[in-house]
């Protein structure tokens, strides 16, 4: 692929006193690419996906969006466009659907309106038996939070989502469910980096693999 | 119906004394042990209480602007290390955070009353502001650690969920007001309990000792009043004020929540 890049992170490092995460990442993402992430664990595969949304600065190199930083577009708006999905959200109290919502309310997103019957659409996409919306959000299982925060983002039309071991508490039936919902959206432009511990998934769902390990290890 | 209470003697303090007995009593047939910590705590009462009657008695002949501002800013500082005392989190610059907040709360609050409501000259009268200055502290400091103590603990516990909101676009305002929200409210639980009750279920301490003194009861029940809204009027500035200023130092400008900030303070 030639054109610009959608998301872009040039010589990323993080470094915590003594210990180099990782450092010198250059990664490239296109309008709909899905691209896997894998290393070994305490690699900073979670850092990594923090860093790139801003949720953790990097010790060294910038991250852009359209070639334009978060600096530059202001932190919040480059989050809703660059939309990360923890491997175990924590959902608001109160309903489900006042959880898929929520973000609605955000200054960043004043042009969108909530639509309860899109919600319901978008979760049915991720699940095969959806909570319902009048449900109780703090009842949910790992699994179905996980569930729930990706049908969010799915619902914000984030640009890039940052997914952090999306089906790690899914049997392999949920798990497909979830790649072919986040799959339909690449094929309408969203670009994904995924972090999974199973090299299959990773295979047979992200366009190509990237492995952490080649930029980690090292004392500064 | 201004009758003055009856002058005590130190006679009168040791027949009081005699009040302890019965509990002593108690302790000694019910085998409870604690007949040594009543002792104690009875000798630190007399003794604590009598300094500061001795203290009151030197800042109030006078009038000396220093000598007021010393003791209220040892108040204020004791005010503020007790706030922090209690808080089961803590972070760098906690102490600085509480203190600013108690004096500029306290400070407002006090200048509104004695210098507006009450119509002092000068407005430090210490005979006016000591007591109040006391009673604003006393329950700031309440409302303070109570703020504290929620609001850290919504950062740090659900940290993810105020991070969830950041990773879907809220700015650092709109991921904090709920903690935020719920702290300054927990802070106002205790005087609010206290507004609604008052009269119904016990005599407010205050109105009590000037009922006490000789007051006429309904400039007791005014002077109450006055207190009241005071002490409310401090405290939910006083948690608002930290709220805001724990805020700061907690999100920086980027929107990022802070990592490593808060620490258990081991109580």
């Amino acid at each position: 692929m030639s054109s610009a890049p959608l998301l872009s992170c040039r010589g990323l490092a993080v470094s915590f006193g003594a210990r180099t995460l990782f450092s010198g990442l250059d990664l490239d993402l296109q309008a709909g690419e899905l691209v896997g992430l894998r290393g070994r664990s305490g690699s900073g595969k979670t850092t990594l996906l923090r860093t790139v949304c801003g949720l953790d600065d990097p010790t060294a190199g910038e991250v852009r969006l359209d070639g334009r930083t978060g600096d530059e577009t202001g932190w919040p708006c480059f989050r809703r466009a660059v939309s990360l999905v923890a491997q175990e959200p924590l959902l608001p109290a109160g309903t489900v659907g006042q959880a898929m919502a929520r973000p609605f309310a955000f200054r960043t997103c004043s042009a969108l309106r909530y639509d309860p019957g899109l919600a319901r659409e978008v979760l049915a996409e991720v699940f095969d038996t959806p909570p319902d919306l009048d449900g109780d959000a703090g009842v949910l299982s790992v699994g179905e939070r996980q569930r729930v925060a990706l049908s969010r983002a799915l619902l914000l039309d984030a640009r890039v989502l940052l997914l952090d071991e999306p089906t790690s508490a899914l049997d392999p039936e949920a798990a497909r469910r979830v790649e072919a919902a986040v799959r339909a959206r690449a094929d309408a432009g969203l670009a994904a980096l995924i972090v999974s511990h199973d090299p299959a998934q990773a295979e047979r769902w992200c366009d190509r693999v990237v492995d952490l390990s080649a930029n980690t290890g090292g004392r500064s | 119906m201004t009758e003055t209470a009856p002058i005590l003697s130190w006679l009168d303090l040791a027949a009081a004394a005699g009040l302890l007995l019965l509990a002593g009593t108690v302790s000694l047939v019910l085998r409870l042990g604690l007949e040594k910590r009543l002792a104690v705590a009875a000798l630190r009462t007399m003794v604590q209480l009598l300094a500061v009657g001795y203290v009151l008695r030197f800042v109030f002949t006078g009038e000396r602007a220093l000598v007021v501002a010393a003791m209220a800013a040892i108040m204020v500082t004791a005010a503020g290390h007790a706030a922090v005392q209690r808080s089961s989190r803590t972070f760098a610059g906690i102490h600085a955070v509480a203190f600013l907040a108690l004096v500029l709360s306290a400070g407002a609050t006090i200048w509104l009353v004695t210098g507006v409501v009450l119509g002092a000259e000068p407005w430090w009268t210490p005979r006016l502001m000591i007591p109040l200055l006391g009673m604003i502290l006393g329950n700031g400091l309440t409302g303070i650690s109570l703020c504290l103590d929620t609001l850290l603990e919504r950062l740090d516990e659900r940290r993810a969920a105020v991070e969830a909101d950041l990773a879907n676009g809220a700015t650092r305002w709109e991921a904090a007001r709920e903690p935020l929200k719920d702290a300054v409210r927990k802070g106002m639980i205790p005087i609010l309990n206290a507004m609604t009750v008052a009269g119904l279920v016990s005599l407010p301490g205050m109105m009590t000792g000037q009922i006490l003194a000789g007051a006429e009861p309904m400039q007791a029940v005014r002077y109450q009043i006055v207190v009241m809204f005071m002490i409310a009027a401090a405290t939910s500035l006083g948690g608002i004020l930290v709220a805001v200023m724990v805020y700061r130092r907690m999100f920086n400008e980027r929107h990022q929540l802070r990592r490593g900030m808060i620490r258990k303070s081991g109580r």
